[in-house]
């Protein structure tokens, strides 16, 4: 128990902890979640009105980036899997990454529901009973209360026991964690099913009540969440004492050439079926890429979003992407592309034309615009934190009773922490970056 | 012969058991059966219908506004428990339809008459739908049927998430601007306990609207309901929603 109050205590001291560039950036996350939070009490005051959100487009940004980011929280088992199941090596030192890029996901699409609310303190009635009042299991909403909740604790549990065994330097007991992982794999694909489910079920918007749905929110998930991993990972290799091998990309890299090939075809059959013999459902299709009756608000977007995925799928398949710098360009563009594919480009067409023939357009005020900032800000800020803490304990700098560089705690003569492989790991002919000087 | 004529005694004895148990149990099954088979506004006393005659409708629109008054229903002409919508059907095929302030600013003529060959308004309101998507959706049971067949919305309970309006395919719901949560057509549900008709039904000159109780065999919508050729929108949602249209055109959605 003293034990875990020291991770806590030692950890917070961490994420406290840093150099200028680590304030400057946080401090720029906390502003814009603040702006964010004075915008969301405008909106709390005046209601949704503040919102570009109308009558006939009753769902928007928040939505949209809620979608998204199930998406990005189920893309963890991307790497979950390959570890665990296939005991597949480049990936092993990684895959708390991506366990953590879930929470913060998750904690952000907690937060993006709770801004749509028009009566976000009566958000508790959605819990279960007693507490509320719990439409389960009919409502595809109470189903994704339980799901992304649940999928928050299995993550935060199996990476915070993972952490805390390597802070207390003991090996962790499979049995404690392994059932929870092999839970998560599961569960990661249910999430993003259920709120798949969530529009699919919908008779009255025909643009959703589409069978490929599910399929396609878990292709664009494995497209954009492993390539926002791997640019993480860049991240961390660059700024923090972690080494990462180039093959951990390099894998990540072959899911993401798989997973952003499936995703186009998808949609591509989805457009097929629309267009080649439309009929009356299919204006929510035209309106999405061509404009209908001269509104054509989201035919920009649309094209955008495809012409970088392709560019991203191209660079993919080619060589070129081995190399680091065009690898990242590549995700860049994949993370974009789903952006705008799954969220203006999924959410909005469907009220457009609305039941009754009516095409009244969707523009996010600023107002909305800047909640929506401010939640993404806040995103970062729990997931840059969270990594602050989680990598010198990885790395081995921060343990119980550690006295860090010296030789015992892990370190090479010479301040560079020994790559830290985890049980089995072989790096065979992995190219190492150098890291550079040790954090601090 | 002693243990034939026994093993004889058990069959027979099992076989009567058996034929006995089977009208035993049959009788209440059988009701039970008849009882779910019946429409359910056979079931309960009373249920309640709703009937437009489209052929009636003049488009004046007080339904529109009566209900506004009555249920303190938002001004704006966005927020709307029911309304009117003028269908204008050209040679060429083309479908104009439109609803000035929803049918309560007057409905301008065509400016090429000669182009329309038909013309009718359309009353819309919600349905109660016997299948009612936006109940089945609401994440907290804040949308419910009554046991009187209306579908209501507890205003205290809601959480203004919005997901019946997008469940809704008749475009029924809004949300409230001031309360924030979702707001409908009640079938005046305060006025129609005590008796009293809708305000809808109460201020249409023409009787193009009726309202009623489908479990009570005399009642005029039960007639309407038996006589007419009516149809519902969206038949296909199976949503089978308890309000019914004569002359409905192919081209209402
Ligand atoms: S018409 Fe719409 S709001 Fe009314 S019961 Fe049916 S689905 Fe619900
Ligand atoms: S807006 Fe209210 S009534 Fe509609 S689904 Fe949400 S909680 Fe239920």
């Amino acid at each position: 128990m003293f034990n875990l109050f020291k991770f806590l205590r030692l950890s917070a001291a961490e994420v406290l902890d840093g150099d200028w560039r680590y304030y400057a950036w946080m401090s720029g996350l906390a502003l814009l979640s603040l702006a964010g939070l004075n915008a969301y009490s405008v909106q709390l005051v005046h209601g949704l009105g503040t919102t570009g959100m109308s009558d006939h487009v009753s769902w928007g940004l928040y939505i949209a980036n809620f979608t998204f980011l199930v998406g990005m929280a189920a893309a963890a088992v991307m790497m979950v899997i390959p570890v665990y199941v296939y005991h597949d090596e480049p990936l092993h030192d990684v895959v708390i990454f991506g366990e953590l890029l879930a929470i913060a996901s998750i904690v952000m699409c907690i937060l993006f529901v709770s801004v749509d609310l028009g009566r976000p303190e009566r958000v508790w009635h959605m819990a279960p009973p007693p507490l509320g009042k719990f439409n389960w299991p009919d409502s595809m909403l109470s189903w994704d209360v339980i799901v992304l909740n649940g999928y928050l604790f299995i993550n935060a549990y199996v990476a915070g026991y993972l952490l805390y065994m390597k802070f207390l330097r003991k090996e962790p007991l499979k049995i404690l964690y392994i059932p929870f992982v092999l839970l998560s794999i599961v569960w990661a694909v249910s999430i993003h099913t259920v709120t798949a489910f969530l529009y699919q079920g919908l008779a009255a918007r025909p643009f959703w009540h589409s069978s490929i749905i599910a399929p396609r929110f878990l292709a664009s998930a494995f497209t954009a969440g492993p390539a926002f991993i791997i640019l993480t990972l860049q991240l961390i290799r660059k700024f923090t004492a972690y080494r990462i091998a180039d093959a951990a990309m390099l894998r990540l890299r072959n899911v993401v050439q798989v997973a952003i090939a499936i995703n186009l075809f998808l949609f591509a059959s989805e457009l097929f079926k629309e267009l080649y013999i439309p009929d009356e459902h299919a204006v929510h299709m035209q309106y999405l890429m061509f404009g209908l009756h001269g509104h054509n608000g989201l035919v920009p977007w649309i094209w955008t979003a495809l012409a970088i995925e392709a560019v991203a799928i191209a660079l993919l398949m080619l060589p070129a992407s081995r190399s680091m710098k065009w690898l990242n360009l590549a995700c860049v563009f994949a993370v974009v592309g789903v952006w705008i594919e799954k969220g203006m480009g999924f959410i909005i067409p469907a009220f457009i034309p609305n039941p009754l023939g009516e095409i009244v357009e969707y523009l996010p005020t600023l107002n909305e615009t800047l909640i929506c900032v401010g939640v993404w800000a806040f995103g970062f800020f729990i997931y840059t934190a969270i990594l602050k803490a989680a990598v010198p304990i990885l790395t081995g700098r921060l343990r119980l009773g550690g006295v860090p560089y010296t030789a015992e705690a892990g370190m090479e003569p010479g301040g560079i922490p020994k790559p830290d492989f985890g049980a089995g790991f072989r790096p065979q002919g992995a190219r190492w970056v150098d890291p550079g000087p040790p954090g601090r | 012969m002693k243990n034939f004529s026994r093993k004889q005694f058990l069959k027979t004895a099992a076989g009567a058991a058996l034929v006995m148990a089977t009208r035993v149990f049959s009788t209440p099954l059988h009701a039970a059966d008849k009882f779910f088979r019946e429409p359910p506004w056979k079931r309960k006393k009373p249920y309640w219908g709703f009937a437009v005659d489209i052929t009636k409708c003049i488009g004046c629109g007080r339904c529109a506004d009566a209900c506004k008054t009555e249920n303190e229903v938002p001004r704006e002409a966005f927020y709307f428990r029911t309304w009117v919508e003028r269908y204008i059907i050209r040679r060429n095929g083309e479908v104009n339809v439109d609803s000035p302030n929803g049918g309560m600013d007057p409905f301008l003529p065509p400016h090429d008459p000669e182009t329309v060959t038909k013309s009718f308004f359309v009353p819309k309101l919600c349905g109660h739908c016997e299948n009612s998507p936006c109940e089945q959706v609401c994440p907290v049971g804040a949308t419910f049927k009554t046991e009187d067949g209306v579908v209501l919305v507890d205003r205290k309970y809601c959480i203004g998430c919005r997901y019946c309006i997008q469940a809704c395919p008749y475009g029924c719901r809004y949300f409230h601007p001031v309360l924030h949560v979702a707001d409908k057509c009640t079938l005046c549900y305060h006025r129609i306990k005590k008796g009293l008709n809708t305000a809808c039904v109460e201020v249409c000159p023409t009787g193009a609207r009726m309202f009623g109780d489908l479990s009570d065999p005399k009642s005029a919508i039960t007639k309407f309901y038996e006589t007419e050729t009516t149809n519902v929108l969206k038949a296909s949602m199976g949503t089978e929603p308890k309000l019914l249209y004569k002359g409905l055109d192919k081209e209402v959605r």
